[in-house]
């Protein structure tokens, strides 16, 4: 800058919206920088301030008496805490984190408002952690009773295979006092010519008349036919009734008590069975040894 | 208003960033008619004024420290601490007026309350602002005791933004020679 542009500088303005507080950081950093470089600059500057303050001057009044007794107290008493009290807020010391050590344990003073602050954020934080429980709980709950149905689920089957097994038990027991029983007279039918092979076992007490077949070794019947046991007496063929191969023939199957009987005879007949034996369908014979 | 120094300048200002008490008192006495004028204009309420004064006077006494002699008097750092203290107060407390009036609802009209207060020289400065124009004083005002910038004032006086720097050096030659007379 010369001499001229000084001049011009002065006479743009800049620098009583400097010294009013009209213009911006950058702008403000500028006159400054020109203030230290040119003397013109800061008279002008320095003769500019001197009439805004002698028109502020003119705006002077006495301020309410009290407040110079306030502000000596808070300047005596700034670096004790009851100084610090006495600032407005925006100028106390940020408080310490701890409380100064005295003589002895003493709690630290602490204000209602401050109180307060701890009980809501004590509140907040309670009522957190239950969210946090009840959710964590509720999720478990769900958990537990999803188990304990299944449980329940898996005693219910436990119980009916335990009921079923029973019931075979029961069976199997039933079966094994029958084939105990030196009452009954075991016979073996056996087939001959194009049933040979074929087989099935009577088991017969002459004295209570009941019956029971072991049909081991009998193929399969066609569809609509039956396997039906006869007693034979003096040559006369006694119906005792029809009974089941298969899956069923592992266990001994009752049949039509049978009164009197010398041999026994399977034929095949009808599903139900027939009245007179089909003698073209002999299958298996057998004499009961006395 | 020129008080009867018996500081010099550079006294005060030692004084001042060595905490000496008697230097507090002594600012105060002789400046705080002038910081708490500044204050008041600014914000327009006494209540809210005290408490300015007293944020004031308490910055003065612990950023002492910042002061630069190089940049300015120590009046001129004084000035400048009051009228941004002011400021700041005025626009955050404004800014809750603001909600409370929303708060109220739109029928309410807030009328700005004015404070009478008679200035130590009233008539110095009836004077003075009897013969600047209205919008020398405006500017002026707005400027220094409502903190607007450029572009507020443009709009505010519908004046072009790059006349309004020529404005105000207009309005101080003004003021200059008008309290040459006073």
């Amino acid at each position: 800058m010369n001499k001229v542009d000084v001049q011009r500088y002065i006479s743009s303005g800049i620098i009583e919206s400097y010294v009013v507080g009209l213009v911006s950081a950058t702008e403000a950093r500028e006159v400054e920088n020109a203030m230290a470089e040119f003397p013109e600059i800061k008279a002008a500057v320095e003769a500019c301030r001197q009439d805004m303050e002698r028109y502020v001057q003119l705006h002077s009044i006495p301020p309410p008496k009290g407040i110079r007794k306030r502000l000596l107290e808070v300047i005596e008493n700034e670096d004790s805490l009851e100084g610090e009290a006495l600032l407005p807020e925006e100028l106390r010391e940020p408080e310490p984190d701890e409380a100064p050590a005295g003589p002895g344990f003493s709690w630290p003073a602490i204000s209602p408002e401050r109180m307060l602050q701890f009980a809501l954020a004590l509140a907040i934080v309670l009522l957190g952690i239950s969210l946090f429980l009840n959710f964590r709980y509720a999720s478990r709950y769900k958990i537990y009773k999803q188990k304990y149905d299944e449980l329940v689920t898996v005693h219910q089957q436990a119980t009916a295979d335990n009921q079923l097994i029973q019931a075979k038990l029961q069976q199997a027991q039933g079966e094994l006092t029958l084939l105990k029983n030196p009452a009954f007279t075991w016979t073996r039918l056996n087939g001959s010519g194009k049933h040979a092979g074929q087989f099935i076992t009577v088991c017969w007490n002459p004295a209570s008349h009941e019956a029971f077949v072991l049909a081991q070794g009998l193929p399969e019947p066609a569809a609509g036919q039956q396997y039906q046991l006869w007693a034979l007496v003096n040559g006369k063929a006694v119906d005792a009734g029809v009974f089941e191969t298969g899956q069923l023939s592992s266990s001994p199957q009752k049949v039509k008590a049978i009164a009197a009987a010398q041999m026994f005879m399977v034929t095949l007949e009808k599903k139900g069975g027939n009245d007179t034996p089909s003698w073209n369908q002999v299958f298996l014979s057998g004499r009961i040894s006395s | 208003m020129r008080p009867s120094l018996t500081y010099t300048e550079a006294e005060l200002v030692q004084g001042l960033k060595a905490r000496d008490e008697k230097v507090f008192s002594y600012l105060y006495d002789h400046y705080s008619p002038a910081l708490y004028g500044v204050a008041l204009k600014i914000v327009n309420d006494e209540n809210m004024a005290i408490d300015a004064l007293q944020e004031i006077f308490l910055k003065i006494w612990r950023s002492a420290e910042r002061y630069d002699a190089d940049k300015g008097r120590l009046f001129t750092w004084m000035l400048n601490i009051a009228r941004n203290t002011a400021i700041d107060m005025l626009r955050s407390r404004a800014h809750k007026l603001d909600q409370k009036i929303r708060e109220l609802g739109d029928g309410t009209v807030f009328l700005e309350k004015l404070t009478v207060q008679q200035s130590i020289d009233h008539l110095g400065l009836s004077k003075v602002l009897d013969q600047l124009n209205k919008e020398q004083r405006v500017i002026i005002d707005l400027a220094y005791y409502r903190g607007c910038t450029q572009d507020e004032i443009a709009k505010l006086l519908d004046i072009p933004l790059g006349t309004v720097k020529t404005r105000m050096r207009n309005a101080i030659i003004q003021l200059r020679n008008i309290l040459k007379q006073v």
